[in-house]
């Protein structure tokens, strides 16, 4: 577990099992128990020599409004975590409560959930509007107007026969049928994979929509993009284990950002290097780059003393946070 | 009952399928007896076979209506036909489905397993009871013009509720191997080699004295051994037809709710 060090520190868990209980106030009202826990979930794959481990431990909390970004690498224990969520997996060893209750109980549970696979496969030889009609009537019924008016603004042509329709299409439909009735929680499971980028933005405001409407969002993904404009907070699990839980905002905070200062005339860059959350400090002429986290207080100050002609601070990119607990170390795969 | 709907719509073509090619083996079998089984040099024909032979397809004297009926109509393709049959809607019901990666998206909505399964069944068995009622319509409507109008409408009846529940059974087995494993290819291979062992222990492995005992246990004895176009419904038959269904199914069933499904 203690693999990552030195450059990654900006990314170290803080709090590997931190349950916020400081943000419910926000959401509305809350009904106690958590969207999601589980308690010590193993899951198994296989018996004796081909048993596979692929969640050993999973101590996890969603709580109710929230969106909760499920991040890891390949093989981490994703789609297994969500695939027991729905009962569809059954738990080798520990508890789980979706919206307070174990999936297995009743399947009415179930009419409360949104579920996107990360293989939305179906049945080609029958239309969009057909299958949704089926989906919505297994869930007792859901709002025409509003299907409708989901596929309108995915650009989704529901009369087809989806044999016919292009992967980012049948991705639309996947993504309809879990909004469509308007569910408490949503677990999605890459949700925008297959989808063009006016079509990912499309889903981000579903979700910001969502979430504003007080639905819970549980959802895995490998595009950093979305996850920084949606989540609230992330869970990174690696080898079948929770590795960290961090809250979004507190990450932008923490994270690094490039600043590039122009000068009216050279300066000299060892000005800059002491300076508070400041690193990594070159000078090209008049022009000074640096790191910086946290506040530009001092920099900025430093930075007054000359004529300052130009100055460039990036948006701080959460990627390279995460990428310490992707690719490599012993945990992500075996 | 979506499921079950959905079930029949999305089988619909095929279900239609079975039931025009049923219906006209079944006319045209039926459509054969006058010249067939009412023909002197026929018979002579038949004579000339040896006995095992004609025991093994059970053949003797075809210039009895009933017996023509049994050993063509209702012994030979229409069998087949029903078997194959019930074994593709067997194992498409959970098996084919889940290799499809198609369940999971079923399966996350607020449908159990079991309600799911069984409604699957009971599809199957109404796709059954629908080709048994085309046979059936068909073998009627030509008992006249064919000359068997010695066999009683209720004896016809009688030969296709048993034809409905011998199908049942490879349908049930299908699904319960397919339903317990979620392999497809295992259910069909399972299911097929049953379908033609317990053909094999009907016809040719009452020769061999060893394995006479090996008939009793055949879907097909139950089926057509107590002879139901000439003694009506057999309800011994009739009942273990619908328990092995019914044992296979619960079997499946049990093992369905209670396992992964598979990715
Ligand atoms: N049916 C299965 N049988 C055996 N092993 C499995 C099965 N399904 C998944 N695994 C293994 O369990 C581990 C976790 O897989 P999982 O699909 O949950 O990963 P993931 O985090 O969703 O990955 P990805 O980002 O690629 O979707 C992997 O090592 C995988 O090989
Ligand atoms: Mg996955």
């Amino acid at each position: 577990m203690a693999a990552d060090t030195g450059a990654t520190s900006g990314a170290r868990p803080s709090s590997a099992t931190e349950t916020t209980g400081s943000r419910g106030g926000l959401l509305g009202p809350m009904r106690g128990t958590p969207a999601i826990q589980t308690q010590g979930l193993r899951k198994i794959y296989g018996h004796g020599k081909a048993a596979k481990t692929a969640l050993n431990g999973l101590d996890l909390t969603v709580e109710r409004g929230e969106v909760f970004g499920f991040l890891g690498p390949n093989g981490a224990g994703k789609t297994t975590t969500i695939r027991l969520l729905l009962d569809l997996l059954r738990p080798s060893a520990g508890r789980i409560s979706v919206l307070g209750e174990d999936p297995r109980s009743r399947p009415e549970l179930r009419r409360r959930i949104g579920y996107l696979a990360g293989d939305f496969v179906v049945d080609g030889r029958q239309t969009g509007a057909d299958l949704l009609a089926y989906l919505g009537r297994l869930r007792g019924g859901v709002d025409r107007e509003r299907v409708a008016a989901l596929a309108e603004r995915l650009d989704l042509d529901t009369s087809r026969r989806i044999s016919g329709l292009s992967k980012g299409n049948r991705q639309k439909i996947g993504v309809v049928q879990a909004f469509m009735h308007a569910p408490e929680l949503l677990i999605l499971d890459e949700p925008t994979s297959g989808l063009d980028p006016f079509l990912q933005q499309q889903f981000v405001e579903l979700v910001q929509e969502a979430k504003a409407g007080g639905q819970t969002v549980f959802m895995s993904s490998h595009v950093m993009s979305e996850v920084q404009a949606t989540c609230d907070r992330v869970g990174i699990i690696r080898g079948g284990e929770l590795a960290a839980v961090e809250q979004v905002e507190g990450l932008r905070q923490r994270a690094f950002r490039k600043i590039e200062i122009t000068f009216a005339q050279p300066v000299d860059p060892a000005e800059f290097a002491g300076l508070a959350g400041v690193s990594d400090v070159t000078a090209d002429g008049p022009v000074v780059r640096c790191r910086l986290a946290g506040t530009a207080d001092e920099l900025v100050k430093t930075a007054a003393r000359h004529t300052v002609v130009d100055l460039l601070s990036e948006e701080p990119e959460l990627e390279e946070l995460f990428f310490a607990y992707y690719a490599h170390g012993e945990g992500s795969r075996r | 009952m979506n499921v079950f709907r959905k079930y029949l719509r999305d089988n619909r073509r095929s279900i239609i399928g079975w039931t025009i090619a049923m219906s006209v083996v079944s006319a045209m079998y039926t459509s054969f007896y006058p010249t067939v089984g009412q023909n002197p040099d026929m018979a002579k024909a038949m004579d000339a076979y040896p006995q095992a032979l004609k025991d093994a397809l059970h053949m003797q004297d075809l210039t009895d209506p009933a017996n023509y009926l049994a050993s063509t109509v209702f012994g030979l393709l229409i069998p087949a036909l029903v078997i194959v049959m019930a074994i593709a809607y067997g194992v498409k019901a959970v098996a084919a489905d889940e290799e499809a990666h198609t369940l999971d998206l079923v399966l996350a909505h607020p449908v159990g397993r079991g309600s799911l399964a069984l409604q699957r069944v009971a599809a199957i068995g109404a796709s059954l009871a629908i080709v048994s009622a085309a046979v059936l319509a068909v073998t009627l409507a030509l008992r006249n013009s064919a000359g068997l109008s010695a066999v009683a409408p209720d004896r016809f009846v009688a030969v296709c509720v048993q034809l409905l529940l011998f199908g049942l059974v490879y349908g049930s087995l299908a699904y319960a191997v397919g339903a317990i494993t979620g392999r497809r290819g295992l259910a069909l291979g399972v299911s097929a080699g049953v379908a033609v062992l317990s053909y094999l222990a009907y016809s040719f492995f009452v020769q061999v004295d060893a394995l006479q005992w090996t008939k009793n246990l055949s879907p097909f004895q139950w089926y057509l051994g107590g002879e139901p176009l000439k003694h009506g419904l057999q309800w011994g038959d009739s009942g273990l037809l619908l328990l092995v269904s019914a044992v296979l199914v619960a079997a499946g069933t049990a093992r369905f709710t209670r396992r992964d499904v598979a990715v």
